[in-house]
Formats: structure tokens, C-alpha cells, sequence
């Protein structure tokens, strides 16, 4: 719902006559935000302008998410001033924030999936016809002009839980343009998005600013920042250290200007690949998609599965793993022929799958840090089904100190940690454990860059000890840094397994792109 | 999840208190020995058969099956005692063994059938009721052995023996629950069954498992229920499951698994047991009884929920403004 007629028009041409800059839409000055414990926010001034894709970038745990609850009404600032237009305001609630045009997309996306496109585009602002019950004629038509403005070809009458991530993020975003807001927010909206997905993404932001929407862009994707973003504010421990216009966009320096130092090697990787084979795979095809993958892991190589979303790269991974029956083919390993009737038999033998949704499938909430570590290890830790809880506290310390692990972790369960730092823990499970084979699905997903260091330095860790890993990635560079050899995924199938040295950022993205075909699939299937 | 009594015990026991002085000031009846002890007899069945409901609720389920297994149980207790004439010191191991075979078995359909555990046990609730029916024509049974009684009565060094049960039964389950790689398990199960498949425990099993301990728990306090009054009957342990798994919620297990302490439990137990009492010797109707009861369970969850909201508002009354932080703690946030 737009706000009153009294505001002032917005838009990029700057209507005001006394300043040549034009006035933000909104505007941050000295806002801050404390919790017990953290100042979240210090003084923090930021300026949003109409009509500007506006990068807000920093390490986990800088102040960008209570930025944004600030700005979508979640919560008040303790002290300092929000100006809309040049004039204070108050966003009570989430309800003000929508009635002052501004819409956010959050990392967990507020969509309801068992309703229709059309539904939930005008979901909470239903139209109705005169006798108060809805009209749905209209809200299917007006849903349909609002997707072919944004020339997005999804029907209103799917079923949004049916179609790909990308798409659920392209109804969201639809959603917004519906109300008509005038302030866009996303966070992380790629986190989850394939190549193509993201360019559509990309190709319909450009278009909404091009309207003069203002757009607040979060992402730990440095490489898509650079492409899309106009402007950058950079956050370190709650204070701003670059605004907008002081940081030319370009990765190295946004790189260094957040984590507050030079990062001399962003890929510090180790190669421990020896010539002994430990893991192979001969043939294997499932139900789910997987039609011929065959392939040897030898012990400390990191072997990539390089493709884009959806090529069944995570299928290939619940194969292997037993999650999903083989319907031909053979898996060996140290040279015998075994079969993984379920996950529990896979591990037994000495695989690990880290997967790609940690928060669902990786951690135990309601432990802290070294409970995690030992969950796969319990057997280890007993003697007649009683824990050894002295080994377990010692063991697991001195990992946690080992991998620069908050120090938190030792007393705190682990839903107070950053996702980092819950990645390292998940990780370091098995390394704790006897796995000899280790398959890390997106492992650096939604992290920022020194976590993400920390976990190439883990995969070195391990790699080191003697274990092999099958590492996932959509991040092509990081890909090509961390495997010794790479397979090309295409339709569930291994095409052909090359030295990541002999391979270019382009030739992996070339050799994966093929097109593919869209069936639509759930978003992360969880394994189980 | 380390130590045995931790933090999570502070508020359970904190409640105990506050309502047994309470209820002191408005009886001098609560603290006469003869009362306490009476006392202690009252919450030792409850309390028992608490630790299996809270067990089951450590790993995400739920156990609506325990007052009809009670009846049940005694009935089939009062069935070997009276009429197969088998010896009290064969009959009790048998029944002990007939409540965890009945556990498994709800314990399997739900984690192998896949039927959630809320419907397995509210199925087992009704069909345990008609089960106990169909022994002695639907008659109670009793007078079954006189050697039965003191095994509720009785007293070693003048202290009642429930007391010891209680002793015996929550420390061998705090062990179990904080030092074993069983306890362990079952916290894991309850926290996150998906990352527990991904970490390579048998979660079904350790379901079922949790069920047989409950199952066995209940024949515990079935024994208990046809010693104190020397019969069976299918009318025994109506809503005593509610008062088990009020008696973990009350000590603060969440309904969502994988937290809560089973200490807790025991201090639930009572709180609700000296409620009751309070109100018995103030001569409050059993309809009161149960509306206070139900209020309990709405507090106990309440402030566990609101905890956020609460301290928030302390810290206003006592205008504590945050800590500055060390850069340290920043980096951990």
C-alpha cells in the first residue's frame, strides 16, 4: 500500500533545490543497537537512494542483519535517526515498514508453499469483491500482470512449494512489485540460486531500479556484488569502515576493507593426494536421476563435482551414501565391494556426508560444541555405553582451539554461534570420527570469507590426516582452488574427470553449463 | 547436557519451593510428618512412571498410553495372583516384562510404521482400557496377596520404601541420560533426527528404545498402584498420564525434544503432588484441583516461553544497561 500523498515524490532526479544531491529515499544517522552484550549497530549512517542497487556487505556477525530488522520495522534502534525522504520517522512494526513501501526478502523466505503463486503475491492484501469474500478472478489476473511486467513466466495457479528455489525467490520479489514497494531489501538472495537463476534475478533488479526502486543488496557472494551492485557500504563489528563511494567495487578491496586486514591467499590449498585409491564408484544409477557416474578417490585428493544446479550433483552424494538405492553399479572401498542399504551403513564403513543444509540436517541445536563434534563418534567415546565425558571435553577443546572455533562454543549450545562458526563444528565431526571419506555439500554456503578460509584450511586438516573428500560447490572458483581433479556433472551423469589445474574458470563454467532441462524439484530435499 | 544438576534445575526446584511454602502458610496440616511421608507415597507413581513419558518426550515423542497400560498391568497382576495362584516373586519380573514388551511394541509401530507416536499411544490409551476390561468380566480384583502391600507400605529405617524407588530409579535414569551413549542418543534424536541420521544413529532404534523404557516404568508404577491397594482394577491410572507428562513439562522438558533435564521431572512431580495436597487438606473440590492443575501447565510453559520478554523487563525495573563488549565477544556474535 503506498503511504499518504503528502510525502514527497521520490526518485533519482533530486527535486530539491537547495542540495545538488538528491535526497535518499531513506537515510541511517547514527543509529545504534545494542544487545546484552554485543552493540550490534555503532552509530551507523547509511544512505539509500532511489533508483540504486545498494551493496551492504561484512563478515557474519557486522551488524548487517540488525540494519535490516531496523529498516523492516523488527525492531527499534536505541538511539539516532531513520529519515524517509529527509524527514524522521518511526517504523513501529513490520506492518509501518510495508505501509512506507519497503519489502524485504529474507534468507528463509515468507512464502507459504502449500499455496498458490497468485495467493501468496497478494497474500494479506487479498482483493476482495463486494460482499467481502475474495475476489479470485482478480487475484489471479493482477498477480498475472504484476509476473508479466516483470516478465517472469510462471503460472499464478502453481503451487509456489512446487517450483525451483529460483523461482520461489522471483514470487517473492513479485510480491514486493505487488504492494508497490519502494524499498527492496534482500538477504542472501542467491545463497540457494543456480547461474542461470541468478541472472534472472539480476536482469529483474536491474529493472526495478531502473523504475527507482531502492534496493538493499546482502550477499557473501563477492564476484555477483561487483556485477550488480551501484553502490557498497561495508559493516566490520557493528561501525561502518567504507561507505558508499569510498570503496572502488572490486572484490580484493571490499575483501580486505571487511575482514580489516589483506588477505594475501584467498585459497591457501594443500595437495595431499597420494596414488593409493580408497574410494570407487562404478556405474552408478539410481531412481532419482543418477544414470552413470564412475570415478576413483584416492587417499587426501579432493575430488569436485563441478555442474550447475540441478545437474544431481546432491544426488550422486545420496547415492553414494546409501540415502538412495542403487539400482546398478557398484561402490568400492579399500578395494571391497560394499552396499549401503542406509546412511547408518555408510558411516559404519567410514563416509561422511556434511550436507548442504546445516542448519537442518547438521547440527544439534540443543548441544554445544563438543556434543556436536562427538555425535558421530559416540561408539569411540564409551566403554560399556558409558561416555568417557573427560576424553570428550579434552578432545573436542582442543579441536575447537585448533580451528579458532568462539571460544562461546565450549559453554554455549550452538545456536548461538555464527554460521561460521557452526560450519567449522559440523566439519569437525569428522574429523573427530574415523571417516575416511568425506562428501562436503556446498560446505562454504552463506559464510563469510574468513570462515570460509578457515574451511579450506580444515579441508587441508583433513586431507593432511589421510582422508579423502568429494567436495560440492557452486562456487566455481573455489572449485577450481581446493579439488586435485574435477567432475564435470551433467544430467546425473559424470562426463569427464579432468587435473583442476589443466581447467579454467571458463572451461568449468562452459562444461557445466549445459542446458538443462527444468524440472521442477523441491528446494533441498532434506536426506532422511 | 554435562553436568547432572545444572542450570536447568534451578527453576523447577525454585517452583517446588515457592508452592510448598505457599501451601505451608495456608495449612500447618502440610508439614506434619505423617502428612510428608503420605506425601512422598503420593508422588512416588507418578513420579515413576514420569521419567519413561519424559524419556520419550527427550526424543521427540509422546506416551498417552501410561494410565490405561496401568490398569492393565494390574489387572493382569491381580489375574496371576488370584486365580493362577504364581508366586508374588515370579508375577512382578512377568509384568515388568509384559510393560516393556507393550513399549516396544508401540515403540516399533511408531518408529518403524512411521506412525507418529501421538496417535500410536492415544490408540494404545483407548485400547488398553478395553483390554483391562476383558479380564474378570470388567470386575475389579481383590484382596490378591498379602504379601503385596508392604512392597507400597512398607518401611526401611523408618523412611517409606517409594522414597528408595525414587532414589534407585531417577539416579540409574540421570545416569543414563548424562553419561551413557544411550542418554546421549536420545538427546540427539530429539534435537535433530535428520542430522542424526547424518551422524550415524540408528533413530528408529533409539525411538523404540525410549518406548520400552516408558513401557517398563509403567509396569513399575502398576505394581505400585495394585500394592497400595492390594487389587486390580480397569478402572486404575485414569489421567495419569496427563500428571507424567504435566510432571515433565512442569520441570521443563520441551514437547520439541532434546532438552530438559530428568531431574526436572522429579521436582514436577512434586510440585504438582504438594498442589494437590495443598488443596486436598484446605478441602478444595477435585473440580478446583484440576483447574489449578491446568494453570500450572500453562505457567510453567508460559515463563519458560516468555523468558526473553521477562528478563527484558527486569532489566528495565533495574535499569541495567548492556555490558560494553570486548572485541573478542563481538567477533564472537
Amino acid at each position: 500500500m503506498p503511504p499518504g500523498g503528502e510525502t514527497p515524490p521520490f526518485g533519482p532526479s533530486g527535486e530539491n533545490k537547495a542540495m545538488t544531491a538528491p535526497i535518499p529515499l531513506w537515510e541511517f544517522v547514527d543509529v545504534s543497537k545494542a544487545y546484552p552484550g554485543v552493540l550490534a549497530n555503532d552509530r551507523v549512517c547509511i544512505k539509500l537512494l532511489a533508483g540504486s542497487i545498494h551493496g551492504l556487505l561484512g563478515e557474519n556477525g557486522c551488524g548487517k542483519s540488525t540494519l535490516i530488522k531496523t529498516l523492516s520495522g523488527v525492531q527499534q534502534p536505541d538511539s539516532g535517526q531513520i529519515l524517509f525522504n529527509g524527514q524522521p520517522v518511526v517504523i513501529s512494526d513490520p506492518q509501518a515498514a510495508r505501509q512506507l513501501g519497503i519489502a524485504t526478502v529474507f534468507q528463509e523466505f515468507s512464502i507459504v508453499p502449500t499455496l498458490s503463486v497468485g495467493e501468496n503475491i497478494f497474500l494479506g492484501n487479498m482483493p476482495r469483491s463486494r460482499f467481502g469474500v475474495i475476489d479470485w478472478k482478480k487475484v489471479h489476473a493482477d498477480s498475472a500482470a504484476v509476473l508479466a511486467e516483470l516478465e517472469v513466466d510462471i503460472p499464478t495457479e502453481a503451487i509456489t512449494g512446487s517450483l525451483s528455489v529460483g523461482e520461489q525467490q522471483l514470487v517473492e520479489i513479485a510480491k514486493a512489485v505487488a504492494m508497490d514497494a519502494r524499498m527492496i531489501i534482500l538477504d542472501e538472495p542467491t545463497a540457494a540460486l543456480g547461474e542461470d537463476e541468478i541472472e534472472r534475478l539480476h536482469g529483474l533488479l536491474r529493472k526495478m531500479r531502473d523504475r527507482g526502486v531502492a534496493i538493499l543488496y546482502v550477499s557473501h557472494r563477492l564476484d555477483e556484488v561487483e556485477r550488480i551492485v551501484d553502490e557498497v557500504t561495508i559493516l566490520r563489528n557493528g561501525r561502518v569502515v567504507r561507505a558508499s563511494g569510498e570503496t572502488k567495487i572490486n572484490v580484493s578491496e571490499i575483501v580486505s576493507a571487511m575482514v580489516g586486514e589483506d588477505i594475501a591467499e584467498h585459497y591457501p590449498k594443500e595437495r595431499n593426494a597420494t596414488q593409493e585409491v580408497v574410494f570407487e564408484a562404478r556405474g552408478l544409477a539410481t531412481n532419482a536421476g543418477v544414470t552413470d557416474v564412475s570415478f576413483t578417490l584416492h587417499r587426501g585428493e579432493v575430488l569436485g563435482l563441478g555442474g550447475v544446479l540441478g545437474s544431481g550433483r546432491t544426488e550422486i552424494a545420496r547415492a553414494l551414501f546409501g540415502t538412495d538405492d542403487l539400482t546398478a553399479g557398484e561402490v568400492r572401498l579399500n578395494g571391497r565391494k560394499v552396499k549401503f542399504r542406509a546412511e547408518t551403513d555408510a558411516i559404519r564403513a567410514g563416509l561422511a556426508l556434511v550436507p548442504e543444509n546445516r542448519k537442518f540436517d547438521g547440527l544439534f541445536f540443543n548441544f554445544r560444541a563438543s556434543g556436536n563434534i562427538t555425535a558421530a563418534s559416540l561408539g569411540g567415546l564409551a566403554r560399556f555405553g558409558v561416555l568417557d565425558l573427560k576424553a570428550e571435553e579434552k578432545g573436542t577443546r582442543d579441536l575447537i582451539r585448533d580451528l579458532e572455533i568462539s571460544s562461546q562454543a565450549e559453554e554455549k549450545t550452538v545456536n548461538f554461534l555464527s554460521g561460521g562458526n557452526q560450519q567449522k563444528i559440523v566439519i569437525a565431526r569428522w574429523l573427530f570420527s574415523d571417516a575416511q571419506v568425506l562428501i562436503l555439500d556446498e560446505p562454504t554456503q552463506g559464510i563469510d570469507i574468513g570462515a570460509k578460509i578457515a574451511v579450506y584450511k580444515l579441508i587441508n586438516k583433513l586431507t593432511r590426516a589421510g582422508k579423502s573428500i568429494i567436495l560440492i560447490s557452486s562456487d566455481h572458483d573455489e572449485l577450481l582452488a581446493m579439488s586435485d581433479r574435477i567432475a564435470i556433472v551433467q544430467h546425473g551423469a559424470i562426463k569427464r574427470t579432468v587435473n583442476a589445474a589443466e581447467l579454467s574458470h571458463d572451461d568449468l563454467v562452459r562444461a557445466s553449463a549445459d542446458p538443462i532441462d527444468h524440472n521442477h524439484r523441491h528446494p533441498e530435499e532434506a536426506l532422511a | 547436557m554435562r553436568r547432572v544438576f545444572d542450570t536447568q534445575l534451578i527453576g523447577p526446584f525454585a517452583a517446588m519451593v515457592i508452592v510448598a511454602l505457599i501451601v505451608a502458610l495456608t495449612t500447618d496440616r502440610f508439614l506434619n510428618p505423617g502428612n510428608l511421608s503420605n506425601l512422598s507415597l503420593q508422588v512416588s507413581i507418578v513420579a515413576l512412571i514420569a521419567i519413561g513419558s519424559t524419556i520419550v518426550i527427550f526424543a521427540a515423542g509422546i506416551d498417552l498410553s501410561s494410565g490405561s497400560m496401568v490398569a492393565l498391568l494390574t489387572m493382569i497382576l491381580a489375574q496371576m495372583l488370584k486365580f493362577m495362584d504364581l508366586p508374588l516373586a515370579l508375577a512382578i519380573p512377568l509384568i515388568l516384562i509384559i510393560g516393556a514388551s507393550l513399549g516396544l511394541l508401540l515403540g516399533l509401530i511408531t518408529a518403524y510404521g512411521r506412525i507418529p507416536s501421538f496417535i500410536t499411544t492415544l490408540a494404545a490409551l483407548i485400547a488398553f482400557r478395553g483390554l483391562a476390561l476383558t479380564f474378570n468380566n470388567g470386575s475389579p480384583i481383590f484382596s490378591l496377596d498379602p504379601a503385596l502391600e508392604p512392597i507400597f507400605y512398607g518401611k526401611l529405617i523408618g523412611i517409606p520404601l517409594p522414597f528408595f524407588y525414587l532414589v534407585f530409579f531417577y539416579g540409574l535414569a540421570a545416569f543414563t541420560m548424562n553419561f551413557t551413549k544411550l542418554g546421549r542418543e536420545i538427546y540427539a534424536v530429539g534435537g535433530n533426527p535428520a542430522a542424526a541420521v547424518l551422524t550415524g544413529i540408528n533413530v528408529r532404534k533409539v525411538q523404540a528404545t525410549t518406548f520400552v523404557i516408558a513401557g517398563f516404568m509403567t509396569a513399575v508404577g502398576a505394581v505400585l498402584m495394585a500394592a497400595r491397594l492390594n487389587s486390580g482394577s480397569p478402572n486404575y491410572g485414569q489421567t495419569l498420564e496427563l500428571q507424567a507428562i504435566a510432571a515433565a513439562v512442569v520441570g521443563g522438558a520441551s514437547l520439541a525434544g532434546g532438552r530438559g533435564n530428568i531431574l526436572a521431572t522429579l521436582m514436577g512431580a512434586m510440585t504438582i503432588v504438594i498442589v494437590q495436597n495443598g488443596l486436598n487438606l484446605n478441602a478444595a473440590p477435585s473440580s478446583v484441583q484440576n483447574i489449578v492443575l491446568g494453570v500450572i501447565i500453562l505457567l510453567a510453559v508460559g515463563i519458560d516461553m516468555w523468558r526473553a520478554e521477562i528478563s527484558a523487563l527486569m532489566a528495565r525495573i533495574f535499569r541495567r544497561t548492556p555490558k560494553a563488549q570486548t572485541a573478542s565477544e563481538k567477533k564472537a556474535a
